[in-house]
């Protein structure tokens, strides 16, 4: 589960350079105030009060989409999106609803939001919104966060990895040392980890952090179960085949054959079958 | 081992022939034609070893040709064109119920199935992974073994004591029975609960089976159960549908019912009317093939909805089948991948072929060796644990340790000795029901199994599959050969893929081309696999590649050996009549065919001399000619048939002269309907020494026109009237219409190609 939704949220990721790009013209075209904005091919021309309204809104989303991007571009690897950006995410979506849900002036239509979301084929506030939108679904960010802060269980959970990963951390240089010591908090992480991708209440964060745990254990540390029984179960196994042979055998050797009675019925008797098969070929 | 390759055939005792070899009936060498019959039959054991090439005594023909005696004309005079019409519509009504009742039972063997086997697989997993990490694996294995034995146990003590015949898939018996062959038992009611509850043990205990084949099995035996409109075994008569209480119309209803059961199985109704059609049904017309439609697509509608109300979303109609093949995104093909896919088809032809070859020897084996009830119960039962065994030793050993994926959530991952987030990948596979495993090898994605993991799944399931079709317990072989063929199919596709040339890229596809291969190199269906497959994956674009896959498969394996059920059919000594009669067959005359001196009957007969007929054990004949000047030296003139179950209805109501002024009413077509189709045994008949004197005139009850043919028809002339016309008697005469013999199905079904050209069957008593 864990790789293939980080490799989904990178996809997504890709974008984010691109994005900055944009990030950064954006302001940079309002401020520039140049001709065409003022000229007559606004759109809300006429209605000077809005306009300004409208390029508040979008230069604080702008403001904001930086602070954002600033935050989560660092947080990639190892992935730490929702435990660290989950404060600037939210403040982004406030001013998107604002911006969204803008229907103060006007014939009651929510104009700055038309003006600002659709008034154009690419409809860049909101293409902008809607991809940093995605990736945060796809991390399952909301699934940690309760509130303003990340949720009980995700603090408990975190708790119990620094107590593993410290244990490790203490016991490095002897890895058989370290299976036998560290086992059982790992164990416990473990199961804890279970118990929460049972309620679904994993993100990115967290699946991300235990795949990399379960690697250092596992692959690292080489503490996976060892294959000891092999001559037990082989011993089983070999047994169970050996039954139904030892049947067939037994059955073949005791069992009587089956015999089937031949049944020779009327035929025309001058005219036997064989013999004038026979002739007629001859 | 030897003696069971021994095939003793009639001619093969004379003494210049060496022992075993088959010899052929057109073979002109000098020694061959030196054999008499008569010698023979002195030196012939009168009991032999069971083999291939025998005729049982025990199978009798259908009756599809209609008696069109008097009381059937009268009957025929007296119904009114709107008659005809109720008579038609209540056609159309027995269809749409026949659909939804083999819907309904499909629909319950899947959640049963589904519920139990998730609460075995999870009682077992749980153990493994405990086991795991505290040591005493091998407590688990037997564990599992045990469970699955379990289950296996009561549902082959269940087919082996009840209802042997529900044993297997049932599709070569609902073969023999549209051909015409009477299978006793197949279509009862009890067979039908034998069978489902079989099914569900069976795929609940982990065998290599499938319960795609036994749901035909079920809907023919709904459709035989539901258009008579009463259950002899429950004894409930709902006195409704009594004008197709006979053959004729029975044998309509169940091909439909068969359709309907494959059209629940897959999904695909229409691959449903065409498996009728090319597996089953010898006579066919337009109007048949409209409503056995019908009931395909009722029966796959009436899963779809009820499946729907199981999932929790009524309405939704997303899982037409009991088994999904489930949506193939990449669906395109290329045409450099065309040569592939046949090579492909050739592959699954031999493998196919190599299958039936060991299930031949292994089913011989059975029948001569595995008879009794509680050897056969044992043999599943260890058939059941060895198969635990086989995918845990499997499990155990491999290093094959994947990470699943998001959209693949994996039901019962085993983990063993992966590293931890990871499972253990070819439990995929063998911890599973076998239509998740198909599933899972059509579409995870490509590098969800290596290469070795894959081989040795092949290789194992080859013979677990081989092994279990023929146990005494009623399971399919279409879901074993789909996955073998999956899993090898989608080897061939990541050897291509792990090639290096990158324009292979759909490992899942090369797992449908091969599930296709296999199955038809097994089962050697054609245009109805085709339609099947299509209609599974809901994708018409593979329809071309499949095509060509059935094709090659079935050419290829042709030329190894005969397709599955044939093989069974033939072991079962039924006898089965194909489209034609054997290539070699035209110096055959209808003299040299027919059994004779045939048994006949006067007009008005005396019920002792009637009696005494009908109870002779040695001989049991079912058709009576009637004749005219009837003398015991000369053969009289034809005038009649009669059939032994029209004379046991008349004894038991004893329509006597004598008694004509006693009996209150006459005796309608309504009285032999009502005793059809399980007619009492003569001996049950009670006929006192008073009676025996009595005559009957049997004028009114016989047929007085039956098909009659003159003594020098060639076989294959004979064979045509026979197969076209569904007949059970053809009478032979002379220039003087004077009866010199009969030919039944058997006289006919004796003749068959064999190796070393036209060889024939011997009747033996099974």
């Amino acid at each position: 589960l864990l790789t293939f939704t980080g490799s989904s949220a990178m996809v997504s990721l890709h974008l984010v350079p691109r994005l900055i790009a944009l990030l950064l013209l954006l302001p940079g075209r309002i401020r520039s105030s140049s001709p065409v904005f003022n000229s007559l091919l606004s759109d809300l021309q006429g209605d000077p009060e809005l306009e300004e309204r409208c390029r508040d809104l979008l230069r604080d989303f702008g403001r904001r989409y930086e602070s954002y991007v600033k935050c989560a571009v660092p947080s990639a690897r190892p992935v730490r999106i929702c435990e660290n950006c989950h404060i600037q995410f939210e403040m982004l979506r406030v001013v998107y609803n604002n911006i969204s849900s803008d229907q103060s002036e006007g014939s009651g239509s929510n104009r700055s939001a038309t003006f600002l979301l659709r008034a154009d084929r690419l409809m860049l506030v909101y293409m902008l919104f809607q991809n940093l939108e995605d990736v945060w679904d796809v991390a399952h960010c909301s699934q940690c966060l309760s509130g303003d802060g990340l949720s009980n269980i995700t603090l408990r959970y975190m708790a119990k990895l620094n107590q593993s990963l410290s244990c490790f951390e203490s016991q490095k240089n002897n890895h058989s040392e370290l299976c036998r010591v560290c086992r059982a908090d790992y164990k416990d992480l473990n199961e804890f980890y279970s118990i929460m991708e049972k309620n679904q209440t994993l993100c990115i964060d967290i699946e991300d952090s235990m795949n990399a745990t379960r690697r250092l254990w596992s692959k690292d540390f080489n503490c996976s179960f060892p294959r000891e029984e092999t001559v037990p179960v082989i011993a089983v196994s070999s047994f169970m085949l050996f039954l139904p042979i030892i049947f067939y055998l037994s059955s073949f050797l005791h069992s009587e054959q089956k015999k089937r009675r031949l049944i020779h019925p009327k035929r025309a008797k001058s005219n036997n079958s064989l013999m004038n098969i026979q002739d007629k070929h001859s | 081992m030897a003696n069971i390759t021994k095939r003793v055939s009639w001619s093969s005792l004379c003494e210049d022939r060496a022992p075993g070899e088959g010899t052929a009936l057109l073979d002109d060498t000098p020694g061959a034609r030196r054999c008499r019959r008569q010698e023979e039959t002195l030196k012939q054991p009168n009991e032999i070893p069971h083999n291939e090439k025998l005729l049982s005594l025990k199978y009798e023909s259908l009756d599809y040709d209609n008696i069109e005696n008097q009381l059937f004309l009268e009957e025929e005079g007296q119904m009114s064109p709107m008659g005809f019409k109720c008579v038609e519509i209540s056609r159309w009504v027995i269809c749409g119920l026949i659909g939804f009742l083999t819907g309904l039972i499909a629909c319950f063997i899947d959640i049963v199935v589904e519920i139990v086997a998730a609460y075995k697989y999870k009682i077992v997993k749980r153990y493994i992974d405990q086991f795991v990490v505290e040591g005493g694996l091998c407590a688990s294995v037997i564990l599992w073994a045990i469970l699955n034995s379990a289950f296996v146990m009561a549902g082959s003590l269940v087919v082996a004591i009840f209802e042997p015949i529900a044993a297997g898939s049932g599709i070569p018996q609902i073969k023999c029975y549209l051909n015409g062959v009477k299978i006793p038992r197949v279509v009862r009611l009890k067979t039908l609960v034998v069978k489902v509850f079989g099914v569900i043990c069976s795929v609940v205990g982990g065998l290599a089976v499938g319960k795609e084949g036994p749901m035909i099995h079920s809907g023919a035996v709904v459709a035989a159960g539901v258009s008579q409109g009463r259950s002899t075994s429950l004894k409930k008569d709902l006195k409704i549908f009594e004008y197709f209480r006979r053959d004729t119309e029975k044998r309509d209803f169940v091909s439909a019912g068969a359709a309907a059961g494959v059209s629940a199985a897959f999904g695909a109704p229409v691959g449903g009317v065409l498996f009728s059609l090319e597996e089953g049904a010898s006579f066919w017309n337009q109007m048949l093939t409209w409503r056995i439609f019908f009931a395909s697509m009722i029966s796959t509608f009436t899963l779809n909805f009820f499946r729907s109300i199981y999932n929790g979303n009524p309405g939704e109609l997303a899982n037409p089948g009991l088994i999904n093949f489930g949506q193939f995104e990449s669906g395109a093909y290329k045409l450099y991948e065309i040569p592939i896919f046949i090579c492909m088809g050739a592959v699954g032809g031999v493998l196919g072929a190599g299958f039936n070859a060991l299930n031949y020897w292994l089913t011989i084996f059975r029948i001569r060796y595995i008879h009794r009830s509680y050897l056969q119960v044992i043999e599943a039962i260890l058939a059941a644990a060895a198969t635990a065994t086989v995918s845990y030793i499997l499990m155990y050993c491999s290093d094959d340790c994947q990470t699943p994926g998001e959209h693949q959530a994996v039901e019962y991952p085993l983990q063993l000795f992966c590293p931890d987030g990871q499972h253990n990948s070819i439990a995929t596979v063998f911890f599973n029901t076998p239509e998740r495993s198909v599933r899972n090898l059509f579409h995870n994605f490509p590098g969800s199994y290596n290469s070795l993991t894959l081989f040795l799944f092949t290789f194992t399931y080859f013979f677990l599959a081989c092994w279990t079709y023929g146990l005494t317990v009623s399971a399919g072989v279409f879901i074993p050969s789909l996955l073998l063929g999956a899993a090898w199919g989608r080897l061939i596709g990541n050897l291509l893929t792990n090639s290096g040339v990158s324009i292979f890229a759909d490992p899942g596809k090369y797992a449908l081309m091969g599930a296709a291969a296999q199955l038809g190199g097994i089962v050697r269906m054609t245009l109805s696999l085709t339609v099947i497959m299509v209609e599974a994956t809901g994708n018409v674009t593979y329809g071309l590649p499949i095509m060509l896959v059935l094709m090659t498969s079935k050419i290829v394996g042709d030329y190894f050996a005969e397709g599955l059920y044939d093989i069974h059919i033939k072991l079962q000594s039924v006898p089965f009549l194909g489209w034609e009669a054997p290539a070699t067959s035209h110096s055959f005359t209808a003299r040299e065919v027919m059994s004779s001196p045939v048994m006949c009957f006067n007009r008005t007969e005396k019920v002792g001399t009637i009696v005494d007929v009908l109870s002779n054990t040695s001989a049991k004949h079912n058709g009576f000619p009637i004749v005219s000047d009837f003398t015991t030296n000369e053969p009289g003139r034809i005038c009649g048939l009669i059939l032994r179950s029209q004379l046991i209805v008349l004894l038991k109501h004893k329509v006597f002269v004598e008694r004509a002024q006693l009996k209150q009413r006459k005796l309608l077509l309504k009285d032999f309907r009502d005793a059809y189709p399980r007619f009492p045994p003569i001996q049950s008949i009670h006929v006192s020494q008073d009676e025996r004197e009595c005559t009957m005139d049997l004028t009114e009850f016989m047929n007085p026109t039956p098909y009659t043919v003159p003594q020098e028809t060639s076989l294959p002339r004979v064979f045509k009237l026979f197969r076209a016309l569904g007949l059970r008697h053809l009478v032979v005469v002379d220039n003087e219409n004077r009866v010199v013999g009969l030919v039944t199905r058997k006289d006919l079904a004796r003749y068959h190609l064999g190796k070393h050209g036209l060889e024939e069957l011997q009747l033996a008593q099974t």
